[in-house]
């Protein structure tokens, strides 16, 4: 369960979002749009820990991650994952150690065994020992998906993950990400532009106008 | 404990374990130490020599004399060093001035080095006597033509003069004993009528000189004695010959290389024993052979190369003024221009 | 932190501290007779050796990284070679080579009948000898640079019809500035403080100056007062290259291999040529002129003692290397500085600036200090440390701490700033401890510039001389001290040999580098 309260975004000195709030139950898959500078990514960064903003509550699971827009836990410690728009794999770590970074605390076995669930799970088996420069876009989105899902996150964050691909595929791979997530039931949020894909990816849309978000 | 502290004990541990190498060095009563400007190719075989003939071990730092004694300042009364050896006169007489040395005066010393090469008080003793004079090409001077510094000056020797860098000690101090005969203002237009004469940017070492005067880019040139004899070493039949300077006049410019017993030594008594040692026939002998030097005691014979120059008057000057003016020397060529 | 680096910029503090004590009648002969000039001569200077670095060192990545031609593949790393020699080594080799007296001048006046000239007289001689002993610098940080750069981007303008000129000028080049600009501080840097180099041509620069007001006018003070200027020059170059740089970030993480020109046929040779002729000129010439003068004098130079010279200099430089390039690392990790910390950010400029300052005076600089700080103890009651420090080995690793964090923490910083702020907070996200995210992604991700950085650090530390010879404890002769003092005798045939060790040794380093480059860089 995720509540996002009285959420206020300021740019310099324009206010550009203005008391959001925003509740989900667990497994929701919520999808938030709107133009450039709308605030929707800044929003999203403010989930995860990651800025600071004017105001803004957030609870997850009964915790208070943040409140009065400063964060009382860090985003370490916040169980969410994050998918980034141009997925800051670590260009250093093959697929293997990318994906088991967040799980460096389970034996060789146990990590062995999740990254091989979440590769088949993505249908990317057999590419463990690959390095990020070595694969497309879209199998390097997928490894990105699969790193942020491999902690078992309470919530997943992803910032625009879809915008760089080519549109033939797009499509087909953004269905596929919502059948993944969907099957391990965590509750997400996709923060795009693209309100075509909003609509087929979530169960929930909100659109940022006029500083204000209305959820359809 | 985070990554920095890590890595700050990392880097402490390995200093103080390079640290104790550096230090761990046994002290030892028949061990003397030195700082020494002479470089260790002139002074190991020296002491290689003493330690053989006197069992006492010799430690020696080399490095440049303003800093060496820069060093010694700051050290203080917690220096290892017993001993600062440096070539002239000028920076014996500034070591001395800045309180670095302690007084020596034994029969000894007094008997193997003439006093005019030995500080009043002594407070450093000359080991080695090194002249400057003029080399000259044989091929295009007619040494009739030479005869002193100053008549370098002359407006014959246009584009034809090659000198050494005004920041060489050996030029500084030369400038000092003509602003010593001569006062400043005629000292002044020697060195203008020098600068006229160059046929080159003054060169950083004597060799450069005189081989700027081998391959017709100047025809005359002042260099240290030694510096020649090296080069007619290597090459026999090389066409310049040695002009002693100024025999009807003041004399050839001679200067010094010595040493003095530190102030605060710890070993004060080897030191002394050294600097005796040093002024010995035998070690004269090695200076003399070694770098083609003139020996300190005039009882040792020349080397058999530096005798065939035949004898000359030496400027009696004494060496300390080449310390006291040196000052006035730096800023008489830096005024006229002598780079 | 901030600690670290104050006492990294301590001998800066000390000589800046020098102004209380004025001297007014040196200044006045000084600012009449020798400034004026003095400062013209290093502004011609500088404008010279940096026009020079940048177009040379620039081309030359360009040519290597973006064009394959004949021979390409071993003159990449060729050109590094020069770096290994010490710039006065060099000076000399050219001065013996292309003076009056020099075989080319000799060959010119008798085959060609040519008038023969002082190439001391103009600065163009001296200019051309720093650029071709420092281009290795803007080389190396700009061959990187561009290795980094997408080869779409290229690619893109290529189809867009621009010619491989237009490709340089409008979209190499400018992505490189932050390379360019940095090799370019560095070597400006090093003009500044040498002194070996234009002592030998009698080249009067700044540096004259101060080592005139202490070996002549035996004022330590006003020495130490005109070298606090030159840091204050360092500082406004380190300024203009921070502002050049802008608010621009070059992020990037490809390297690629594929070549987006090839030159075939005449003009392939052509460039062949060129970059060789550079290889020839700042390296296999003054080599071979260096072998043969070693080699007849080996028999006579050779000893036992040089088992102990090459132990020495082996020790100090990976030493050195190690503490200094850690100290830069943990002072350049993006997470090191907060953007709101000026004052960490300016101690950490100040402990930079050390590269600027003459090695002597630097040297000097740490003695007061820690004389200062011994003398503060005993007032305290606590006993001297001087005797302990003065002459240990600590103290000259500290000198070569101060004098070559520049180096580190430039190469450092340049691979942290490619760090982009997303791999932080995904690292963070998935649970990730500060140590893990240091050891685990920072450090992998710096070790290029790491690698960079003690490379170079490890050759300046070979070669540097003037701090280790006022420094150095008993019986720590390195190789550079031995190559100086037997050119300070001018006997040139006999120093060779130590300084063939010297270039043997870089090369050894370098070929480290190379290894290790490759393998750390390959999936970067």
């Amino acid at each position: 369960m995720l509540l996002v309260n009285h959420l206020s975004i300021v740019y310099q000195t324009t206010q550009v979002l203005n008391k959001f709030d925003l509740s989900l139950a667990t497994g929701d898959i919520f999808a938030l749009t709107g133009d450039s500078g709308s605030g929707k990514s800044s929003a999203l960064r403010f989930i995860a820990g990651l800025d600071e903003v004017q105001s803004g509550q957030v609870v997850l699971d009964g915790n208070q991650l943040s409140n009065n827009g400063v964060h009382n836990i860090a985003p370490e410690l916040r169980k969410i994952g994050m998918v980034f728009q141009d997925y800051a794999l670590f260009p250093h770590m093959n697929v293997k150690k990318n994906i088991a970074f967040g799980i460096h605390h389970l034996s060789n076995s146990e990590q062995q065994a999740r990254v091989e669930e979440l590769l088949l799970m993505i249908g990317l088996e057999g590419i463990e020992q690959k390095y990020p420069h070595q694969l497309s876009g879209g199998e390097q989105q997928r490894i990105a998906l699969a790193r942020a899902l491999a902690p078992s996150p309470k919530l997943l964050l992803l910032d625009e993950p879809f915008s760089s691909l080519d549109k033939n595929h797009q499509e087909q791979l953004v269905l596929q990400v919502r059948d993944i997530l969907k099957k391990t039931n965590v509750t997400s949020i996709l923060v795009t532009h693209d309100k075509h894909e909003a609509t087929i990816f979530a169960d929930k849309v909100g659109v940022i106008e006029n500083k204000q978000l209305t959820i359809n | 404990m985070n990554i920095k502290t890590q890595g700050v004990l990392v880097l402490a541990v390995l200093v103080l374990a390079v640290t104790s190498i550096g230090t761990a060095q046994a002290k030892s009563e028949g061990l003397v130490t030195i700082y020494s400007s002479r470089k260790e190719h002139l002074i190991k075989p020296l002491f290689e020599s003493f330690t053989k003939d006197t069992g006492i071990k010799v430690m020696y730092l080399t490095g440049k004399g303003g800093a060496l004694i820069e060093r010694l300042k700051l050290e203080g009364k917690n220096t290892k060093a017993d001993m600062f050896m440096t070539v002239d006169a000028g920076n014996l007489w500034y070591a001395a001035t800045q309180g670095l040395f302690q007084a020596v005066q034994t029969q000894t010393l007094e008997s193997n080095i003439p006093s005019h090469l030995r500080d009043p008080k002594g407070l450093w003793t000359g080991l080695s006597v090194r002249a400057r004079t003029i080399v000259y090409s044989t091929e295009r001077v007619n040494p009739a033509d030479l005869s002193t510094y100053e008549n370098l000056a002359d407006a014959k020797w246009a584009n034809r003069l090659c000198l050494r860098t005004s920041k060489k000690i050996y030029t500084k101090s030369l400038v000092a004993s003509m602003i010593y005969h001569h006062g400043k203002n005629k000292a002044g237009d020697i060195i203008s009528g020098w600068v006229n004469n160059l046929a080159a940017t003054p060169n950083a070492k004597d060799s450069h000189v005189m081989n700027a005067i081998v391959s017709g880019q100047c025809d005359v040139g002042l260099v240290n004695t030694y510096y020649f004899a090296r080069l007619i070493a290597k090459r026999p039949n090389v066409p310049l010959r040695l002009f002693w300077a100024n025999q009807d006049t003041t004399g050839v410019h001679v200067n010094v290389s010595g040493a003095g017993v530190t102030k605060y030594a710890p070993n004060a008594k080897g030191a002394i024993k050294l600097l005796e040692w040093l002024s010995s026939a035998k070690a004269q002998a090695i200076y003399a052979s070694l770098n083609k030097e003139y020996p300190a005691n005039q009882n040792i014979a020349e080397d058999e190369v530096v005798s065939s120059w035949g004898s000359f008057k030496q400027d009696k000057m004494n060496l300390t003024q080449a310390g006291v003016l040196q000052a006035d020397a730096v800023k008489l060529m830096q005024t006229k221009d002598y780079r | 932190m901030s600690v670290l680096a104050l006492s990294v910029a301590m001998p800066i503090f000390v000589v800046a501290l020098s102004w209380l004590f004025p001297e007014r009648e040196l200044w006045a002969h000084f600012s009449t007779v020798l400034l004026p000039n003095l400062i013209s001569a290093t502004a011609v200077l500088l404008t010279g050796v940096g026009l020079g670095v940048t177009l040379l060192g620039t081309i030359l990545a360009y040519l290597v990284v973006m064009v394959e031609f004949p021979g390409r593949r071993w003159l990449e790393w060729a050109l590094f070679l020069p770096f290994a020699i010490p710039a006065y080594v060099l000076a000399f080799v050219y001065l013996g080579v292309f003076d009056y007296s020099g075989y080319v001048q000799v060959w010119m006046r008798e085959v060609l009948g040519l008038p023969g000239f002082d190439i001391r007289t103009r600065s163009w001689a001296v200019i051309l000898t720093f650029v071709l002993v420092f281009y290795p610098y803007v080389y190396m940080m700009v061959r990187a640079s561009f290795k980094r750069q997408k080869i779409n981007i290229i690619e893109a303008s290529q189809l867009l019809g621009a010619s491989p000129l237009r490709v340089f000028f409008n979209i190499s080049l400018p992505m490189a500035r932050p390379a360019v600009a940095a090799g370019l501080l560095v070597t400006l840097m090093e003009t500044l403080a040498d002194f070996g180099v234009v002592s030998l041509f009698n080249f009067d620069t700044f540096t004259t100056a101060i080592y005139s007001a202490w070996g002549d006018f035996r004022s330590i003070e006003v020495a130490a007062q005109l070298a606090s200027l030159l840091v204050l020059a360092a500082f406004f170059l380190i300024y203009f290259e921070k502002k050049a740089r802008g608010q621009a970030k070059y992020y990037s993480t490809d390297v690629s291999n594929k070549k987006p020109y090839h030159a075939l046929g005449i003009v392939g040779w052509l460039i062949s040529l060129f970059v060789f002729g550079v290889f020839m000129l700042s390296f296999a010439m003054p080599m071979l002129q260096l072998i043969i003068w070693g080699w007849t004098s080996i028999s006579e130079e050779w000893s036992a003692k040089y088992v102990d010279l090459i132990v020495s200099t082996s020790v100090l430089t990976v030493s050195a290397a190690l503490i200094t390039i850690s100290i830069a690392t943990i002072l350049a990790l993006p997470s090191c500085c907060k953007k709101n910390n000026l004052w960490l950010k300016g101690v950490i400029s100040m402990a930079t600036l050390g590269y600027a300052l003459p090695g002597s005076i630097m040297a000097v600089g740490l003695l007061y200090g820690i004389n200062q700080i011994s003398a503060i103890s005993v007032y305290f009651g606590a006993q001297s440390i001087n005797h302990i420090i003065f002459g240990s080995i600590a103290l000259l690793l500290f000198a070569y701490v101060s004098r070559f964090m520049a180096i580190g923490y430039s190469s450092i910083k340049a691979s942290a700033e490619q760090i982009k702020p997303m791999f932080t907070q995904s690292a963070h996200l998935l649970g990730a401890s500060r140590l893990r995210l240091i050891w685990q992604v920072y450090l992998p991700m710096m070790m290029p510039g790491i690698l960079a950085g003690s490379l170079l650090i490890a050759v300046d530390v070979m070669k540097e001389l003037p701090a280790t010879y006022l420094l150095r404890p008993f019986g720590w002769d390195t190789l550079a001290v031995q190559v100086y003092e037997l050119s300070a005798e001018g006997l040139f045939e006999r120093a060779a040999v130590p300084a063939l060790i010297m270039v043997l040794f870089g090369a050894v380093l370098m070929l480290i580098f190379q290894l290790l480059d490759k393998k750390s860089s390959k999936n970067l």
